[in-house]
């Protein structure tokens, strides 16, 4: 860890020129990747990270500088950097004493990824692809990736902050082809949790991530393609809250919001969504993907209602873009690592349990498309547009599910599609994703109840 | 802290004592610099010096792989030891080979002696000299935000236990405007950016001009009706196309039954006027380097040859296992990731006419300018995609109305085959691909 006599002087180093505010991000973290493909253990690497970043603000301004050397002659190098960007005509602090922030851990670890032979963990890549190939001869290619890393983190500023967390993150993703020799389709899983390798002891069944994968991939390949049009939507939980995250959840971040450029910038207590629309984003659930005892400035997390029964409760602030807006930070600011300056980011984001029943959500929906498992998509935060991928889908006629479809995709822009939600069922489940932005890649739950949209852009051939 | 060459001494010797029958070193070393913008402010300021390694190292026939950040003692060790263990878990039968160096690579000019000398301000002062552009272009120009400029030397250096040891260092630099303009309540967003190896190609009046000129002609913009459309991919969207769909001309994926061009070589998998060629040593090129991730000299290959399917991109693994020789493609996610296979500068040739005299000969129809969320709503396995798009509608040849809020649904194998002409407007948007605008017949649009 970060020795917190030289994270002082590097933080008055790093004031040295009038900025007013300095923090460091100090990170070290052990990767472990396995692949497993064409039924056998293709590559398995061990990898060691291992860098510092440092930051000053003056005014709303902030320079970052960063560095794998975290020896205190090379931190002392990148804070006199920063130092040196900033020009501030203001008079010269010094950083307070450093104290140390305990917090009790949320997030239990009980077996430890780096201590858990990798002879194990091959194991499950084993079981999974051995489920996921029973399912028949039409499952041509699975590719399944273990992944878990440890990431210890120090941060410390010119508050006098001091804080540690470690982040021990274990996921399994699986993807299966299955093909009729002309044609292909892929079904994917990637369940996931901020756990050791105690994930595959009653959390994640591999045997059935695989399965799950195949079973769509199967699905998808006997499925005509998708029609193209306008018509009701019906979206399953779990990864179905991907809607959420792209058709508003970015648009909440303060990145966007701070300086007026996202579509709900000056909307707090106005009505956004439907007033059956509650949604949540929550840093503090234990173990979850998405969750951490701080943030990567850190402030401890936060259980943020972002939406309560339709109305704008709350933005993901952080530190810089709360000073911009004049409002506290939510613990919400993260960063892929310290090669990354920090901003304000989804944790886990959901739409809470609705009061309404699944079968009649179907029932009353005459014609339309049912996604029961969706792909990823993207959102652009200025005008709300976003597109995301159904990876299975079934058409709904006359209130019945019928045919599986492939190939179809949703368009939309947020602030319509959320005042379009009808229904929202009772059963919220989450799932996990990579989601990129200004600060790199981050782990992120999305999750929702089964929900309907009275009217969507459906993308399929015409 | 050691020094690269005393680490690598070391890391060598540990090598030969552990019994590693070969081993090879992978390290990138990257100076950058960058600035953000938004609303005039500078919003972020970033620069940093990172290295790190990767070894990797054969044991009993079987390749292990690990990589570093921290240059200590321990990490020797670490490195070891995680290639020891990496190489016994290893089930891959196919060998993978290290690169003798044998032949010797090119001199390609990568670097930009002039950049070096610019100051911090003077890069800032072009980042907000753009967003003046931006913002004074059109009364409905809104915003400005996230607008960057970054620069960087970046140098890779190979080293492995048969005596190879080359190296290589470019400079490169972007700039990237993006504007919102509004007009009522409608909001619209435009982007233009550059990248290169020289910073006198970074022009911010050309830049903030075509930002805010995509933000504002994109003003008012609505979906046309489903339905199937004769549709002009400019040259923009074609590159994001390739983008997406690349990873079907790599050796790899077909080995892995992951592209359908597999049991194509000599077929027709394109109309007769597409040819497609990846060049390593194009002048300037973007993705240009003199030898490929594991020291293999560069060389141009003709992946598809007047609609005829040539060649896949090859490693030394692949090519092996197919019985040819290695096209140089090898490529490495950064030094933490395994060796792969990827193209360099990938690109359409060219056709004759301008896009105008295409549009004109057609009459009605769409171009697609920018397509949204390739990563969900393209597969490159089943080439099926549906993508959200923009662009415009155009009737008699002329533009007539700007369109946004569809999707344009196909599959790239097919699509491939149906392209009607390419354009003489080649460009490269974003760095090594490239492609002119380009005829691709109908597809399926999702609208109103």
């Amino acid at each position: 860890m970060l020795d917190k006599t030289i994270a002082q002087a590097v933080l008055d180093a790093a004031l040295s020129t009038g900025g007013d505010f300095a923090e460091i991000f100090w990170e070290d973290r052990r990767n472990n990747v396995l692949t497993l493909m064409d039924n056998r253990l293709e590559a398995v690497n061990a990898g060691r990270m291992h860098g510092a970043g440092i930051r000053v603000y003056t005014g709303l301004s902030a320079v970052y500088t960063y560095t794998n050397d975290t020896s205190r002659e090379g931190l002392l190098r990148c804070a006199a950097q920063a130092a040196a960007a900033v020009s501030a005509q203001g008079r010269r602090v010094s950083a307070a004493p450093l104290r140390e922030l305990i917090l009790s851990n949320r997030h239990p670890v009980l077996l430890t990824p780096s201590k858990t032979p990798a002879r194990q963990k091959a194991e499950v890549l084993r079981a999974a692809n051995a489920a996921a190939r029973e399912k028949g001869s039409e499952i041509v290619q699975v590719v399944c990736n273990y992944r878990d890393s440890e990431q210890d983190v120090c941060i410390a500023n010119s508050e006098g902050l001091y804080a540690t967390d470690r982040r021990t993150y274990t996921r399994l993703s699986c993807q299966v082809v299955a093909s009729n020799g002309t044609e292909s389709q892929v079904g994917s899983e990637g369940p996931g949790a901020m756990r050791g390798f105690e994930l595959f002891q009653g959390h994640v069944d591999p045997a059935a991530t695989g399965r799950k994968a195949a079973e769509t991939a199967i699905k998808m390949l006997h499925a005509p393609v998708c029609p193209a049009g306008v018509m009701p939507v019906a979206i399953d939980n779990g990864f179905g809250g991907v809607i959420f995250h792209e058709a508003c959840g970015h648009s909440l971040e303060a990145t966007s919001v701070a300086f007026g450029t996202s579509e709900f910038s000056g909307k707090l207590g106005q009505q956004i969504a439907a007033p059956c629309v509650t949604a949540v984003d929550d840093g503090t659930l234990p173990n979850e993907w998405g969750s951490e005892n701080i943030d990567d400035e850190g402030t401890p997390t936060t259980r943020l209602v972002l939406i309560e029964n339709g109305i704008l409760k709350n933005y993901m602030i952080d530190r810089l873009n709360g000073k911009r807006m004049g409002m506290a930070p939510t613990g919400s600011a993260r960063r892929e690592s310290y090669a990354f300056a920090p901003t304000s980011r989804i944790r886990n984001t959901y739409i809470a349990a609705g009061n309404d029943d699944n079968a009649e959500i179907i029932a009353t929906m005459g014609d339309g498309l049912y996604a029961a498992k969706m792909g990823g998509g993207s959102v652009n935060p200025a005008t709300g547009e976003f597109n995301f991928a159904v990876q299975e889908g079934y058409l709904v006629r006359d209130g019945k599910i019928t045919t599986p479809v492939r190939g179809a995709s949703l368009i939309g822009k947020g602030a319509e599609i959320l005042m379009r939600i009808d229904r929202v069922g009772r059963d919220m489940t989450m799932a996990q994703g990579m989601c990129g932005s200004l600060s790199g890649s981050v782990p992120t739950n999305v999750g929702q109840p089964l929900i309907r949209v009275s009217a969507m852009t459906v993308g399929g051939r015409a | 802290m050691l020094d690269q060459n005393a680490f690598l001494e070391k890391l060598m010797a540990r090598a030969r004592e552990e019994g590693l029958e070969a081993c090879e070193a992978y390290v990138v070393e990257d100076d950058s610099f960058g600035v953000m913008s938004t609303e005039g402010e500078v919003v972020e300021y970033k620069s940093n010096l990172c290295r790190g390694l990767g070894l990797r190292g054969l044991k009993n026939g079987r390749m292990g792989y690990a990589s570093t950040e921290a240059f200590d003692e321990e990490a020797v060790e670490q490195l070891i030891q995680g290639v020891l263990e990496s190489a016994e878990l290893c089930e891959d039968p196919d060998p993978e080979m290290l690169y003798d160096g044998s032949e010797p690579a090119p001199t390609l000019d990568l670097c930009d002696p002039a950049m070096g000398g610019i100051s911090a301000q003077a890069k800032i002062d072009m980042l907000l000299a753009m967003e003046k552009t931006i913002k004074a272009y059109d009364q409905r120009i809104d915003k400005t935000a996230h607008n960057s400029l970054d620069t960087g030397r970046v140098s890779v250096r190979i080293v492995n236990s048969y005596g190879m040891d080359r190296s290589f260092t470019q400079d490169y630099c972007d700039l990237a405007g993006f504007a919102t303009a509004r007009d009522g309540a409608f909001v619209s967003t435009g982007f233009e950016g550059v990248v290169s190896h020289r910073y006198a190609d970074l022009d911010p009046q050309r830049i903030g001009r075509e930002a805010a000129q995509a933000a504002v002609d994109a003003l008012n913009a609505k979906p046309v009706p489903s339905g199937r459309y004769r549709v002009v991919l400019s040259n923009k969207t074609m590159t994001q196309f390739m983008s997406a769909f690349c990873g079907i001309f790599s050796a790899e994926t077909a080995q892995k039954g992951l592209s359908l061009l597999s049991g194509k070589l000599g077929q027709t998998v394109a109309a007769p006027c597409v040819t497609l060629t990846d060049d390593p040593l194009l002048p300037d090129g973007l993705a240009s380097r003199p030898f490929d991730a594991e020291g293999v000299p560069s060389k141009a290959h003709t992946l598809v040859d007047a609609g005829v399917f040539v060649t896949f991109l090859h490693n030394l693994k692949t090519a092996r296992k197919d019985g040819v020789t290695t096209t140089g493609n090898a490529s490495r996610g950064g030094y933490a990731g395994n060796v792969h296979v990827s193209p360099t500068n990938l690109f359409f040739q060219p056709g004759s006419r301008s896009l105008e005299e295409i549009l004109s000969d057609i009459g009605d129809g769409l171009v697609i300018t920018e397509v949204e969320g390739l990563h969900a709503g393209a597969n490159a396995v089943s080439g099926d995609f549906s993508l959200l798009s923009k662009g415009y509608a155009f009737h008699d040849g002329k533009r007539s109305q700007a369109v946004e809020q569809i999707t344009v649904a196909g599959n790239f194998y097919e699509m491939l085959k149906n392209i009607r002409e390419l354009a003489s407007d080649l460009r490269f948007p974003f760095g090594g691909m490239g492609s002119p605008s380009v005829d691709v017949g109908e597809l399926s649009v999702s609208g109103s």
